[in-house]
Formats: structure tokens, sequence, C-alpha cells
């Protein structure tokens, strides 16, 4: 198959996971694309929104589509470490020995659904760092690959903190794209209502496996970026860095902590997925702008005065995304701003 | 492998659209700054000549003729001149994208399919009119040096500045003294007569003559260097000297009691008449050398003048017999005391009085009301500079007139000051035993800042804990909206 055939076999499958879940979510178009987009790109999605908004059923219908093994993980404040990971137990042979032999958690699967992932103790949270970074776990010594590819999806909820324990912000570097599930508008809580409540659920049909999901994210890769757009991806970065002398008003006055190196590749890797998806073989400068405030909100760490002011992160990135688009043009000609 | 070719037509079209753009843009520019510079020949006509409109037009299409081509040579990456494309033609970066993988060695498989696209995209499209002109700022000020070079053109030429101060002195200041002081009694017009103090003739004669030069700098109380001062025309054009002779004048403007009285001519006055002829008289003689005959002319002349109220009667009669019994300098005495009688009734006579802000002035109103009318006749017969100044004169209150006091109460000491009218409050600090009921003076409001900017401190620390921050958070919330 030529290059041709590789990249319009991805947008067709990409259309038609697309497909599938939205036979089951209504609405939250972008809200899926960058879900997709996540997957593609090889990274994990937190979602964030309040209760009963769909977002655990937005990823279960994902999960359904994708001929992928699927595991859900409540996380409660009793949840350890071992209950993801899993544990040695003793085993006795037909000898009588007995002897260690590692049982695999829940997080030995294809995608994982952290659902309220701020509610489980910042050690049981930590175990999974491991395994989103390098895709695999350590259990008394022993490395324990994760399958591949290995996705996850985490749900929290913004508005209950009593007993939550909100992700450490090493954690929260961790995930690709952050999303915000927000209310449906009202032609979409009507067709929820219809489609929920009739007496025959729809079918999910499978339609990519694990070795396409790989393949596409090989493919993904080699989409060229241009220098300038690479440059813009940087200046965004630097942008939500109150230290950075070009930083924008907003960034200097509430942000305590910019976007770490990974929020630039979040931006690039999510940019080159994006553009794929549409057919185009080069990244944009619009295509970092669409997934700029995904792969940033959870990146920016506001300061006390940021909190107290009920500073919005996202209309800070906007800020961020003028002031970068303003410092490339920065120097040069008035003909080639 | 795709075809490139289309895609640096394409860059090479761009590339000379926005080096025509430039050169616009430029070109403009430097007409703008050359028509700017070619007012400063036509503003030099006189010196340049009649080549002045030429040359300034040639400066102004030399600035053009710059800048176009400045703006042709700027350097013009062709990335740059690909990202101007695919802005124009809507292309989401796929041709700088494509123009810059093109040739890398490195480039993937997806690159050829790039190229291809961009190529198919760039099928039938019309590269023209892709970059926007653009005007300069200076555009709108261009008519302006524009229309000034043309008025400049046509006006006569502007004479050049000599580079020299202006004259102050008149041609009457280089006379010579005796031809000034001569012409003092022959001058029509009125002029300002300087206060002289109670002296002798022969002192007068010798300030007159002083003045008359061209030379000194003039003196504070100098009435004549308010309007006219020979000095400073000799020095050195000096303008700081120049400031501070104008802040001298100014500040003797101030003193209105000093000003001349100049609807009146002094230069026609008796005393200054038998002045003169007095000192023609003389004509640097001895008192054996001089003309009885003209003598007793002057001082019957001066017998004449003093029975219209002068009190040198006396002094004229008895030199009147001096001379007869052939006594030239007891005549001569006795005819310079009358001078000096005369010259003191014309002093009081012009002594400020009737000017406004004058002595009179005063002693009709104000404080010298309150006075009586016993001071107004010791007033009278006070001399140059004396009875009004605390310790000069024969004024009763040497140290001049007491203030009247603030309140009638005499044990009321304290002073109102300007900020509220009132006695102030006072502090009781040492106090014993149960504090009294005095309301807190924390400065509340002072401190809550830097209270909660050290609350922030040690939240960025994170010294407070996580599930703390928001319960601190909330306090200083609640202090926020009680203030």
């Amino acid at each position: 198959m030529g290059n041709a055939g590789r990249v319009g076999e991805f947008v067709e499958a990409f259309g038609n996971l697309k497909a599938e879940v939205g036979k089951i979510i209504v609405g939250y178009d972008e809200v899926v694309t960058d879900v997709l987009v996540g997957l593609f790109a090889g990274g994990h999605i937190l979602l964030e929104g309040v209760p009963g908004l769909g977002k655990t059923l937005l990823i279960k219908t994902l999960a359904a589509g994708l001929d992928l093994s699927f595991s859900r993980i409540q996380f409660t404040p009793d949840l350890m470490p071992a209950d993801i990971i899993g544990t040695n137990i003793i085993l006795e042979d037909a000898d009588g020995r007995r002897h260690f032999q590692f049982q695999k958690g829940p997080i030995f699967g294809h995608i994982l659904l952290a659902d309220e992932v701020n509610r489980a103790t910042p050690k049981t949270q930590s175990a999974l760092l491991e395994g989103m970074q390098e895709g695999s776990v350590t259990v008394s010594g022993i490395s324990h690959p994760l399958p591949s590819p290995f996705f996850v999806l985490a749900t929290q909820n913004p508005i209950e903190m009593e007993g939550t324990y909100p992700l450490p912000e090493a954690q929260l570097d961790r995930f690709l794209f952050k999303l915000r599930v927000t209310y449906p508008a009202l032609e979409e809580l009507n067709e929820i209502i219809d489609r929920t409540t009739r007496s025959r659920e729809t079918e999910v049909r499978r339609v990519m496996r694990g070795p396409e999901v790989l393949r596409f994210r090989e493919l993904v890769r080699e989409v060229p970026l241009a220098a300038h757009v690479r440059e813009l991806a940087s200046l965004i970065v630097m942008a939500t860095h109150p230290q950075w002398e070009q930083a924008p008003e907003a960034t200097r006055r509430f942000v305590r902590y910019g976007s770490s190196p990974r929020g630039a590749q979040a931006l690039v890797l999510g940019g080159k997925v994006r553009a794929l998806a549409q057919g185009r073989y080069n990244v944009s400068v619009e295509d970092l702008k669409a997934v700029a405030r995904a792969a940033l909100r959870h990146r920016i760490i506001l300061n006390f005065e940021g909190e107290a002011e009920g500073v919005d992160v996202d209309g800070l990135i906007g800020d961020v995304l003028d002031q970068a688009e303003a410092a490339s043009r920065r120097g040069k000609e008035v003909f080639l701003q | 492998m795709a075809d490139s070719g289309v895609l640096e037509r394409l860059v090479a079209q761009v590339g000379w659209q926005i080096r025509r753009r430039r050169a616009e843009f430029y070109g403009l520019r430097g007409l703008f700054f050359g028509a700017l510079l070619g007012l400063v020949p036509l503003l030099l006509k006189t010196a340049v000549g009649s080549a002045a409109p030429l040359i300034a037009l040639g400066l102004a299409l030399v600035g053009a003729l710059a800048g176009a081509l400045r703006g042709i040579g700027l350097p013009l990456p062709p990335l740059d001149a690909a990202r101007l494309a695919d802005r124009a033609l809507a292309l989401q970066d796929r041709v700088a994208t494509a123009l810059e993988w093109a040739g890398r060695p490195d480039r993937s498989p997806l690159v050829d399919l790039l190229v291809a696209d961009v190529t198919a995209r760039l099928e039938g499209v019309d590269g023209r009119g892709v970059v926007p002109r653009r005007w300069p700022r200076e555009l709108k000020w261009l008519p302006l040096p524009a229309v000034l070079l043309v008025v400049l053109a046509l006006a006569p030429s502007i004479p050049l500045p000599t580079g020299r101060l202006p004259v102050f002195s008149t041609s009457e200041d280089s006379e010579t003294p005796e031809e000034r002081a001569g012409k003092i009694l022959t001058d029509e017009r009125p002029k300002a007569a300087k206060r002289e103090p109670l002296q002798r003739a022969e002192i007068l004669e010798r300030n007159l003559s002083a003045r008359g030069g061209a030379t000194g700098g003039s003196q504070p109380g100098d009435l004549a260097a308010l309007f006219k001062d020979t000095a400073l025309a000799a020095q050195r054009p000096d303008f700081q000297s120049f400031l501070k002779k104008g802040d001298e004048r100014l500040r003797m403007l101030e003193q209105v009691d000093r000003l001349p009285d100049l609807k009146r001519d002094f230069t026609q006055s008796q005393y200054k008449m038998i002045f003169q002829k007095r000192k023609e008289l003389f004509g640097g003689l001895r008192a054996d050398q001089i003309s009885p005959q003209k003598l007793r002319e002057l001082m019957e002349e001066m017998e004449r003048m003093g029975r219209k109220g002068g009190s040198w009667g006396g002094d004229i009669g008895e030199g009147m017999e001096a001379l007869e019994s052939g006594q030239t300098d007891r005549a001569l005495e006795a005819m310079e005391r009358a001078l000096s009688k005369m010259r003191a009734m014309e002093e009081r006579g012009r002594g400020g009085r009737g000017l406004r802000g004058g002595r009179e002035e005063r002693g009709r109103g104000g404080r010298g009301a309150d006075r009586g009318a016993g001071g107004g006749d010791m007033e009278a017969d006070f001399g140059e500079g004396e009875g009004l100044l605390p310790g000069k004169g024969r004024n009763p209150t040497p140290k001049g007139d007491p203030t009247d006091r603030l309140r009638a109460n005499p044990f009321d000491a304290g002073v109102e000051g300007e900020s509220r009218s009132g006695r102030k409050e006072g502090y009781e600090t040492n106090l014993l035993g149960k504090g009294t009921s005095v309301p807190s003076r924390l400065q509340y409001l002072g401190v809550f800042g830097q209270y909660r900017k050290m609350m922030e401190e040690a939240m960025a620390r994170e010294q407070v804990p996580r599930d703390y921050q928001s319960q601190v958070k909330e306090y200083f919330e609640s202090l926020e909206e009680r203030r």
C-alpha cells in the first residue's frame, strides 16, 4: 500500500471510529475528536466535568469501537497501588513448593478508564505514573511491560473537592490533553433523551484493532513540520512562563509555573494527528491553535492571585497564543510579518 | 518524487511582488524624508541662490529613488515568501512546509505527497495580487513638506540671521556726556527723572555726568535703567546677565512709590534751569573770575522764583548784599544755600506723591489712617529715604507698628493651624489602671495588604497544606468583603 493509501486509510478509520462513538455520544464533537487525537498521538487523556455528562460513557463507547482490552478502575480513597498494578501472591506447585507469582492488576489492559481519579490517595495515583510514561510497571524489582497500545483515560469531577486529592503536577503533566466536558446544548439534550430512553440500545461496531492503532501512530510521526510552525509551538510554551521577558501580562500576573516541554510535544503531536485526520500532509499554525487549550490548560499552574481572581486558564491561553504570534512576527520586515 | 518546480515558480512570483511592494513602500517613505531635506536649500535660498528649487526637487527625488532601491534590495528568504503565499492563498502552510522539506535528506514519504498535493492545488491559481499594498505611516504627512516645498520655492528668499544681538542703545547713547547734559535743557520730550539724594550741587553734577557715560552697570534704584540701559549694549552678548538685569528691572517695577511721575517734565523744572545757568556761569572759573553782573542776574532770578513760595529769599538777600559789598565768595555761598533749598523743595514735590501706591496713598488709608494726622505731618518733613522704614528718620516707632493680636483672649496662646479650626485632639499616653474606651487605632487597612501578601507567599512556598489553602483563602476573602 502506498503512502497515499496509508493516509487515506487513516482518514477513513478516524472517521469511522468517530462515527461509532457518535452513535452513543450526542454532541461533544470536539471532545470526541480530541480523544481520538490523543489516542493516535500516543498520549493519555484527562476528562474533567461534572457528573452525568457522559464522560465514562464516552470512554466505554470508544473502547467498544476498538478491538482492544478494556479495564475500568473506580478510584476511591481506600484504593491501594496493588489494586491497580497487581501483586505477588504465594502459589503452591504440585511438589508442594511455594513460590511467588505476579498477579496482574487491571492496569494491564489496552484501554484503562480511571474513573474519578482524584478520589484516590496520591500514593495510589502515583501507581499510574510509571505505566503512563514508560509503558511498564515494576513490582518487587521486576518490570512488567504493559500491552501496547496503552491508553489511559481518566475522569475527574471539578466541583466536589471534599475528600479528594487533586492530581499532583507531575502526574497531570503526563496527560497529553485535558478535556473539559461541558453541558450539552438544548438540541443535544433532546437527542440524548431520545437515544437513552428507547427500548433497544444501539450497537457499536469494532472498527479498529490494536496493530492498526500502532501503525497509525507511526504514520502520524511522519507528518512534516515547518520550521516556523515549530518555532511558534516553542513560543507558545515560552509565553506560558511568567519569567519570559515577552510573556503576556496575564501570564506574568496569574501564572506560577508555565508549561513543561511536554506541552510543546503535545502541541506538535496533536497538530500532526489533526492535520492527518483532515487529509493534510503538514502541520499548520491553525492546528497548533486548535489543540493549544487541550494541551496546555493542565500544564499552567496559577498562582494564588490567579486562583483567587478565578482566572480562566483557557482565556489565558488565548492571550498566550496572541502573544506568541506577535513574538513570531516581531523583528520581521513589514511585508514579511 | 514530485516536481517542486511549481513551488519555486510560485515563490519567485510572490518574491517579485514583495519586492515591488517594498519599492513602493520605501520609495514613498524616502520621498517624504527627501522632501523634508529639500526644505533646507529653500530656507537657505539667499545663500544657495537660484538653484535652490532644483536642489530641493532633486533631494526629494533622490530620497524616493533611494527608498525604492532599498526596498528592492532588502533580503527576501524564499520561506518567508512561501509563508506569505500560504497566507494569501489559504494553503495552511503547505507551500512553506513543502519548500522546506523538499530538499531535505531526512524527508519522510509524506513529503512527496505534500509536494504533489501543493502542486495540484496551485494548478490554475493566479499568483498575482498575493501581496497586498501597504502604505507607510509617513504618507499622510507627505503633503506637508510637498506644499512647503512649493510655497518656499515661490516665496522670496528669507534673509539670513546676522548672528549678533539686537542693539539696545539708541543713537543718543553715543553722544558725549557734555552733549547729553546740554540736551537736557533743550529737549522738549518728557523724560524720566532720576531720584537723587539730597546733596550738594557738585555731587549732583558728578552723578549726572556719570550717567551719561556708556560704561558701568546700572544700579538697583537707578530708574533710568528701567527704560534705557546704555551699559548693556557695550557688554559682550551674555544672555544670563541680560536675564539678571531684566529681573532687577522687574523688582524695581514692583516698588511703585519709587517710580517717577512721568506726567511731569522734570527737565523744565525751575531748579534744573537755575542749576544749568549756574553751571554755564561758572564754566570752570574761580570765584574771583566770575562776572558779578551775571551772578547778580542769576540771583535776581532766584529771588523772583522765591517770591512764589520759596524759602530761600533770605539767602538770596544776603548774597545780594555780599555782592554789593564786593564779597563774591559770600555771595556764592549764599547762592549755594538757596540752590540747596530750592532743590529740597522740588524733591518733596516729586517724592512719589499722587502716584498710586505712593506715600500719600498709604497715608490716606490703612495703617496710616490709624496713626492720625500727626504721622502725616511728620512725614512731610522727612528727607530722602527717611521716616518710613524702621530705624530710619524720625518716626516715633522706629521698629514699625506692632501687628494686631490674633485673638482677643490674652490667655489663649494656641495658634490655629491650617488643617482645621478649633483645638486639636490630644492623646493621653500615661494611662494608669483600667483602660478607657478608646477605640482601636491600629492601621487595619494599612496592614491588611501586607498580611495578605505574606499569606500569598506562604501559599506559594507551600508552607500551608493544600487542604487548608481554601480555608485560608476564604478567610482573607471574607476580610476583603468587610473592607
